[in-house]
């Protein structure tokens, strides 16, 4: 039996976690939750997930994409997938927010909720698994 | 920091005896009292000092009272200038309160009559003061209560529908078929929910002035594409048909293309609620001088005659035999204060049994020289 894969969420939002994790964990993943972006990063270089789910609205806009650069400034964090979670459409016409040049890369962006089955599936294709 | 708590007032006046009698008078009653024998010397002490209340006469050698009223009020902000006359006349007294002067003492004025001006001037200072503190803090507060609102209602509802998503992946295969249903029912109750207050951010950000903000040029044909694009599977879904009538040579109009998009969309919605199977909504365009008119019409329904004047107020909906056709309320309200914010108007027309038509006319892109001068 091989080590389950690692799956790192980072949102400061208890319930959203759990909920999360509940699904992941059906997936068969192993689940490792931060509440905060500092958490986070501190948390990513300490299990080296082999993905991560960031929130980009947390305390402030500015945290989910520090934390974004941040992983992807790391060693491990420069080829593994990252997904960015957001509660509004980015790509909206509506929203006048507008990616900085500097914006990581980011693998999948995901809007709450996120369906399971929906979620299962890209995190099966990010990591190359067949599902 | 603070030198001082009490009440600063600034005196210029050419007559020693009576800038000293009113010193007397007012440090009694507990100001801080600073004096000037004229004009250049009393502005150079306002700028420095910031006085709450500065008392000027009027007529003095050198710089004018007047002069001095008309410097002050520009260079120390929520200063209350009173000028002291010994000829007070209608004239000057609205002379110098058109130059900033906020009140007028005749002489001859006793200590009383002095503190009682100064009281009052000290008064409509700091009612002014806590106005405009009140309505910066009003302004701030709805600017951030739009953010709030979008994060702080919407985030739990999101969470919800986020656990029901996990219910249904954890335990899914044991639901039967009434509880995947009853699971469904509530998360879309919730979704609805969500819409609204998504609606209701919309109508705040166009009140705010941050929602179609944008002023380009644009070609009606192509927006009535997009939308077409947009709604056509829902109507194909319907088997209603979706056509439009848009001639290229329509004249331009100037607005935001997403919220229009957004406004023609939501009633091609509408219709498509309330048109059966087989049915037909048209979009049509036409113009002449001054206006272009956008018309959608469908064979649906139709809107009750008394129910009709209502249409685009608040929360009102058109309750029918169709009770399943549930909306925010809001989107029609939407659909007129984005026409409204592109200087344009809407209305609608209905026959119950035959259907439903919404005109909406956008002033005409001036473009021609001829054509601004008209405006």
């Amino acid at each position: 039996m091989t080590a389950k894969k690692k799956i790192l969420l980072i949102d400061d939002d208890k319930d959203f976690l759990f909920a999360t994790k509940l699904i992941l964990e059906k997936g068969g993943y192993e689940v490792f939750m931060a509440e905060d972006g500092r958490r986070g990063v501190e948390m990513w270089k300490s299990v080296s997930p082999d993905l991560a789910i960031i929130d980009m609205m947390m305390e402030t806009w500015g945290e989910g994409f520090e934390v974004l650069k941040k992983i992807r400034a790391t060693d491990t964090g420069k080829d593994t997938p990252l997904f960015m979670l957001s509660a509004v459409d980015l790509k909206g016409p509506y929203d006048s927010f507008e990616a900085p040049a500097d914006f990581p890369r980011v693998n999948q962006v995901l809007h709450k909720p996120v369906k399971g089955e929906d979620l299962l599936r890209l995190i099966a294709n990010a990591l190359g698994e067949k599902k | 920091m603070m030198e001082n708590q009490k009440p600063l007032i600034l005196i210029i006046d050419d007559e020693e005896a009576l800038r000293d009698g009113c010193r007397q008078a007012l440090q009694k009653s507990g100001y801080t009292v600073l004096t000037a024998g004229e004009g250049a010397e009393g502005i150079k002490i306002a700028r420095e000092r910031k006085p709450e209340i500065a008392f000027i006469d009027l007529k003095m050698p050198g710089m004018s009272g007047m002069e001095i009223i008309e410097i002050l009020s520009k260079d120390v902000p929520d200063i209350v200038l009173i000028m002291i006359t010994g000829y007070a006349t209608i004239l000057s007294a609205v002379e110098a309160i058109q130059k900033g002067a906020y009140d007028y003492l005749p002489k001859p004025f006793n200590p009383d009559q002095l503190r009682t001006v100064a009281r009052r001037g000290l008064d409509h200072r700091n009612l002014k003061i806590e106005t405009r503190r009140l309505r910066e803090e009003k302004e701030r507060m709805e600017k951030s209560f739009i953010t709030f609102v979008s994060h702080e209602m919407r985030s739990p509802l999101v969470v919800i529908r986020q656990y029901i998503e996990s219910l249904k992946a954890i335990a899914g295969d044991r639901f039967g078929k009434d509880v995947t249903e009853i699971i469904e029912r509530c998360s879309m109750r919730i979704q609805g929910l969500e819409e609204l207050i998504e609606h209701w951010l919309d109508l705040s950000r166009i009140e705010n002035g941050t929602l179609a903000q944008k002023k380009e040029t644009l070609k009606l044909s192509h927006i009535t594409a997009r939308v077409a694009e947009e709604m056509a599977p829902v109507c194909m879904a319907k088997g209603i048909s979706l056509v439009t009538e848009v001639p290229e040579g329509v004249r331009d109009i100037i607005g935001d293309e997403e919220s229009l998009v957004r406004v023609f969309t939501n009633i091609i919605g509408n219709a498509a609620k309330y048109t059966p199977e087989g049915g037909t909504i048209t979009v049509s365009a036409r113009n002449d001088e001054v206006y272009v008119t956008v018309s959608i019409s469908d064979t649906g329904a139709g809107i009750p005659h008394d129910k009709l004047p209502f249409i685009f107020e608040p929360f009102f909906r058109v309750r029918g035999k169709n009770e399943r056709h549930k909306g925010s309320g809001l989107g029609l309200t939407f659909c007129k204060k984005i026409v409204e914010s592109h200087g344009g108007e809407i209305s609608a027309f209905s026959k119950e049994g035959e259907g439903s038509t919404f005109i909406m006319k956008f002033p005409v892109q001036s473009s021609s020289a001829e054509a601004s001068q008209i405006r």
